[in-house]
């Protein structure tokens, strides 16, 4: 998407940071909240805080049916992917045990394990090989030990792209009776996720990514028997005689007043989603990074590192390198040419050892729905301009 | 006739009751309430006007836990 400002067109192209711009339907939404439902959720029992309840039911509904959760209940609102991961990882682990990790997993994975025990690691890291179901798989299998408490992996690869083979490795953690648990930071809304197909136990969302919420709001949605320990306590606006945190959801995992504007721009982020039709918004965005990869492919000094994209195997997120610089002076470059996106290691070194690409970084390009080919071309002209430059004057 | 005034553990659970009913052709509103019991503190209820048992039915089927029943005239 590009907008006009300081005078020229510039064009954005972080969007597996936060999309923008967000949809008029969500702006709207947002303002809407603002509005109309301002009174509290689940305190009060007037009709504004009654109508404000019934919204945010509305989202858990629209959420539950968008990821074939059949109980809405199930689904709750936390502040980010990050906040749920947390939820889920601390509570199956609250008595120890380890985790079934992927290599190519976020800080928001990784950080979590890492704080249950500094000194000694307890998770075990299966190696992904892009584009091999099976191999995968059997990486998946071999980390799995009698203190195994479950296997956690991201959707897809938020540097990357690369997309794991998630209903498999589900189906495989479930022969041995283990929870499974998806990161889907970088898939949820641009990659069809159906949680009973999928054998997804937990499911860690985003709002403020491809489902093009605003930023603050995310959700954990749990198909699982398993009752995860309260991640904070507090007020919920029920059975508030007990000082213990209730036991049913989503009470147990939210305390304090929700992020109803958030929730509301959530809701009608997804409703665009399923109106643009998943597998459309899926198949655009493939296909414009295809253009990007096969153009920048052809240029001399840009280095790739996973195979042309495409829907089966990938998701819409390209990584590259300039020869001879580094991620940063090339993101800054480009910066100066009206173009954003984001360089460095994007909170995943693991992906970057599994590249080789830890000590440079590299330059990541996602597009939105918004993103329009014209644009793609004129990022890749001033790739090529950058690199042509540089290599004229003998430096690259 | 009497309302039928079913208390529930939390506004979700009595908005998914509300859904529930409205989508087998039954108005309910959903209101804030003390349980009769006053043994949990606050909480909410869903209140229909008509069919109380088929309600009471497909409330308890869908999980719904119903802490208390009143009725109203």
């Amino acid at each position: 998407m590009a907008y006009a400002g300081k005078g020229d067109l510039q064009i954005y192209l972080d969007n597996a940071a936060t999309t923008w711009p967000k949809p008029a339907v969500v702006r709207s939404a947002v303002q809407q909240a603002m509005t109309i439902y301002g009174a509290n959720p689940g305190r009060s029992g007037h009709s504004m805080g009654l109508a404000a309840s019934e919204e945010v039911f509305r989202c858990r509904e629209t959420l539950s049916e968008f990821f074939h959760l059949e109980n809405p209940v199930n689904v709750v609102f936390v502040q980010n992917c990050t906040m749920a991961l947390n939820i889920v990882l601390k509570g199956l682990m609250k008595d120890g045990g380890r985790m079934v990790v992927s290599d190519l997993e976020h800080n928001a994975v990784m950080r979590p394990l890492h704080a249950l025990s500094p000194d000694a690691p307890v998770y075990d890291i299966a190696v992904v090989t892009p584009g091999n179901i099976p191999a995968t798989v059997a990486a998946f299998e071999r980390c799995i030990t009698p203190e195994t408490r479950g296997i956690v992996c991201t959707h897809a690869s938020n540097v990357f792209g690369v997309r794991l083979p998630i209903r498999e490795i589900g189906a495989m953690a479930h022969r041995h009776g283990l929870p499974f648990i998806v990161d889907a930071a970088q898939s949820a809304g641009v990659l069809p996720i159906d949680m009973q197909q999928d054998n997804i136990d937990f499911l860690c969302i985003p709002g403020h990514k491809s489902l093009y919420g605003p930023m603050g709001i995310g959700a954990l949605l749990c198909n699982s028997n398993h009752m995860l320990p309260s991640f904070i306590e507090g007020g919920t606006g029920s059975q508030s005689l007990e000082l213990q945190q209730p036991d049913e959801l989503p009470d147990r995992l939210e305390s304090g007043t929700l992020n109803t504007v958030g929730i509301c721009g959530l809701r009608a982020g997804v409703r665009f989603v399923r109106e643009r039709g998943i597998d459309e918004i899926a198949g655009r965005e493939i296909r414009l990074m295809r253009y990007f990869y096969d153009r920048v492919a052809d240029m001399r000094g840009i280095n790739l590192y996973t195979p042309r994209p495409d829907i089966q195997h990938a998701a819409p997120v390209v990584s590259l390198n300039m020869e001879g610089r580094r991620s940063e002076e090339v993101a800054r470059a480009l910066d100066q040419r009206g173009i954003y996106c984001r360089a460095g290691l994007h909170c995943a070194p693991s992906a970057h050892r599994h590249f080789g690409t830890l000590d440079t970084g590299t330059v990541r390009f996602a597009p939105s729905v918004f993103t329009t080919q014209n644009e793609i071309e004129r990022v890749c002209r001033a790739l090529w301009n950058e690199a042509h430059s540089r290599s004229s004057t003998g430096v690259g | 006739m009497s309302k039928t005034i079913f208390n529930v553990s939390s506004v979700t659970n009595a908005m998914r009751g509300k859904s529930l009913l409205e989508h087998n052709g039954i108005r309910a509103y959903v209101g804030r309430t003390i349980d009769a019991n006053g043994n949990n503190g606050c909480g909410y209820s869903i209140t229909v006007n008509k069919e109380g048992d088929r309600a009471e039915r497909l409330l308890v089927s869908s999980g719904i836990r119903i802490r208390s029943k009143q009725w109203e005239d």
